[in-house]
């Protein structure tokens, strides 16, 4: 070990890389908090990344087959119950977790010049979490998400032009079948993890760039006061209290596979009538329920045509949101108060779904 | 003078009647017309005078009905010019039946084609409407066989109506919707309904209980129950009001069905109450089996072997139940050993899901306790760093 230490420096620039993260520092101040979402979505994707390595040792994807496989690997396969288990629930904290990195980043401001792009990426790897979600959705083959995936593809149908075309590459065909699932497979193993590596590898480029943007509010009462912002170092203190927030959601995650594990439910039945009460994940809940109660047609438009073009509207203004707001206290209030309408909006939705789903 | 107004009133009566009367027969006829127009024999392009032969519309003598209907129905070669597979042998079993040998005998208040069929609005059976389709079939018997008036003058208990109505079949048929179910037709026929004799009746019901009656036609009982004049499955099960078979039935206690025969000493005693023992175990171990599983279940644990053992213990009841109608200990004892040994596989398997839950719980105890101690050193550790910048 003494040995290891001089062997590595001479290879590795350590010294200088621990150096720098010594020198390097993150402001501490009322909201610092928020700033830990990042680091814990980022810790659960890795989790994600490490569970769904082992899942890929036994999980086969065709239709013959993903349900049995998931069977095996909960019942057979040692600890095969919790990595999967742990897949399942840290994707759902995943989600949540990047909502409120996305939700804080917004209500701070922290969008402003010259943190553009690391914005419009975190956007992207949020969109690009979801799309994990609902190609991970189908792998296990069961009733609930056959169903929920032929729903979901269905609505992708309503964009003028492309929608019947988009159904079809989501779909791999007419319907959902075996084909659906190996393309979804592709995608959540494939593709969307080799997308989201490289804009995470961005993003933490353009953190450590620009470091932490401190709100214009702090900002404002520190000049006021005549101080200056407290900084902490990033190693030990910040990587410290990041590690801390990581143990407690490992704990979490812990608690919830063992009293929680996740439902494999029945095999997918493609000739069966769907089953009462499919619906989709929760965090696309908000928009399955506008769905339902947006009128067939609006002035002679399709109800559901225009709900989804508001939510791709939606998600391009959030997308450029940098270059649409302007950096000044009116623009912020409008951007806040947006901000609150669209997480009430999504909260009313979701509560409304989660209500008319009970018994 | 009086004699000229009651001259008047007497042509007025006769008028009043005379328009009475055809105002009720065009009212019977515009029923009959508008009944028609929804009338199989209607969509088969036939018109009144294939029935009113002789151009007349007042109703038929009852007796004459049958012998119309089969001027046409027992006449294959018009028949088949409608329907090439259609039965033409209606006529011959009317005759044989128990309404048909009465008709003939001049008794007019027995069934004949149109009291089941209908007149003018002649349905096919399988039309959900026709008042004989299996779900409306026991209702039309009923509506002779059920009244008290009308039984009472043939010497019958109106009584079967009843009866079938609080059977097993009844609930399959009207409740569950199962219209393979027997009804009245399915025991008794339809054209040839007659009762079933004692002889025949363990026919009528091997008709759907094959396996049953297989068993009961092989075993010592046979010949008793031949010998001593005894209808077969009736003994035990009845007829119109055959209730669902319980475990309880079998037994030389009060209240057991074999006990009306058996008083419980000798061979046939311990037997029965062998029998009696195994069903009983089967059923209480296969109920505490389950609840393990469900419990299993409950708490998130896959346990789909434990399932399938009692899957396949379940149907070694069902067979067990099935066997008692050899009235032997074997093979009834082993299809119940059978069915314990799927029973105990289910709840092992529901029993070790619930140790390895405890083995989860216990683990995660472990593991929760080891990241506590990591998270308070962290917290410690960072409550001791130097004061930020």
């Amino acid at each position: 070990m003494p040995r290891l230490r001089p062997w590595l420096e001479e290879r590795l620039p350590l010294s200088d890389l621990i150096q720098t993260l010594r020198r390097k520092t993150v402001p501490h101040h009322r909201y610092s908090l928020w700033y830990y979402f990042g680091g814990t979505t980022l810790f659960l994707f890795g989790i994600q990344v490490g569970t769904g390595a082992l899942l890929l040792l036994y999980y086969r994807p065709s239709a013959a087959e993903a349900y049995e496989s998931v069977q095996f690997i909960v019942t057979r396969v040692p600890f095969g119950w919790l990595v999967r288990s742990i897949h399942a629930w840290a994707a759902n904290l995943m989600v949540a977790s990047a909502f409120a990195h996305l939700f804080s980043v917004l209500f701070l401001h922290a969008y402003r010049r010259p943190r553009e792009l690391t914005w419009v990426s975190g956007v992207i790897l949020l969109l690009l979490t979801l799309a994990f979600g609902f190609t991970g959705y189908l792998l296990p083959w069961n009733e609930v998400s056959f169903f929920a995936t032929r729903v979901g593809t269905d609505i992708a149908a309503t964009v003028p032009l492309i929608g019947h075309g988009l159904v079809r590459f989501m779909r791999g065909g007419n319907d959902v079948t075996g084909a659906t699932l190996t393309r979804l497979f592709g995608f959540h193993v494939a593709i969307l993890p080799a997308l989201a590596t490289a804009l995470v590898a961005l993003h933490l480029l353009l953190v450590q760039r620009h470091g932490m943007s401190v709100p214009p509010s702090v900002e404002r009462r520190a000049a006021e006061n005549g101080q200056t912002i407290r900084a902490i170092p990033f190693l030990p203190h910040f990587l410290l209290r990041d590690l801390f927030a990581w143990t407690a959601v490992l704990a979490l995650l812990a608690g919830l596979s063992t009293f929680y594990p996740w439902e494999l439910g029945a095999k997918a039945d493609p000739f069966a009538a769907a089953p009462a009460g499919i619906r989709p994940e929760w965090y696309f809940l908000w928009a399955f329920e506008t769905l339902k109660h947006v009128p067939a047609t609006i002035a002679g438009v399709s109800g559901e045509l225009i709900a989804v073009g508001a939510m791709g509207l939606g998600a391009l203004a959030a997308l450029g949101l940098p270059f649409l707001a302007r950096d000044t206290p009116r623009a912020r209030r409008v951007v806040l108060w947006a901000g609150l309408g669209a997480l009430g909006f999504m909260g009313a939705m979701t509560g409304l779904a989660l209500a008319g789903g009970m018994p | 003078m009086i004699c000229g107004r009651a001259r008047t009133m007497a042509v007025l009566c006769v008028a009043l009647v005379l328009v009475a009367s055809h105002v009720h027969a065009q009212t019977a006829g515009d029923a009959a017309r508008a009944e028609f127009r929804d009338d199989v024999h209607a969509a088969a392009g036939l018109t009144c005078p294939a029935c009113h032969t002789d151009g007349g519309y007042a109703a038929r003598p009852r007796t004459a009905i049958a012998p119309l209907c089969a001027t046409c129905h027992s006449d294959a070669a018009f028949m088949r010019r409608f329907d090439p597979q259609v039965r033409v042998d209606q006529f011959l079993q009317y005759q044989t039946s128990t309404h048909g040998r009465r008709m003939a005998s001049g008794e007019t208040r027995v069934a004949t084609c149109t009291d089941c069929h209908g007149a003018h609005g002649v349905r096919r059976v399988r039309d959900p409407r026709s008042p004989v389709a299996p779900l409306n079939v026991a209702a039309t018997c009923g509506r002779c066989h059920a009244d008290a008036s009308r039984m009472r003058a043939f010497g019958r208990e109106p009584a079967p109506p009843h009866d079938w109505s609080a059977s097993v079949h009844a609930a399959a048929l009207l409740k569950r919707g199962d219209t393979s179910a027997p009804t009245c037709v399915a025991c008794h026929g339809s054209h040839g309904a007659t009762p079933p004799g004692v002889t025949s009746v363990a026919n009528v019901c091997a008709q759907c209980h094959l396996r049953e009656a297989e068993l009961f036609r092989a075993s010592p009982k046979k010949d008793i129950f031949d010998a001593i004049g005894q209808a077969e499955c009736l003994v035990c099960h009845g007829n119109h009001r055959i209730e669902a078979p319980g475990d309880a039935w079998v037994g030389v206690e009060a209240g057991a069905v074999c006990e009306q025969c058996h008083d419980g000493t000798g061979d046939s005693g311990t037997i029965i109450r062998r029998m009696r023992t195994q069903l009983d175990e089967l059923s209480g171990a296969a109920s505490a089996a389950d609840a393990v599983l469900t419990r299993a279940e409950h708490a998130g644990m896959l346990v789909d072997d434990g399932r399938l053992a009692l899957r396949d213990a379940r149907e070694q009841q069902v067979q067990s139940r099935v066997l008692v109608h050899a009235f032997a200990a074997e093979p009834f004892s082993t299809a119940a050993t059978r069915g314990l040994t799927s029973v105990r596989s289910a709840r092992d398997a529901g029993e070790a899901a619930l140790r390895e839950l405890q083995v989860r719980r216990r683990g995660l105890a472990v593991a929760t306790l080891l990241i506590l101690a990591f998270l308070v050193t962290l917290g410690m550790k960072i409550r001791r760093l130097p004061p930020s910048a």
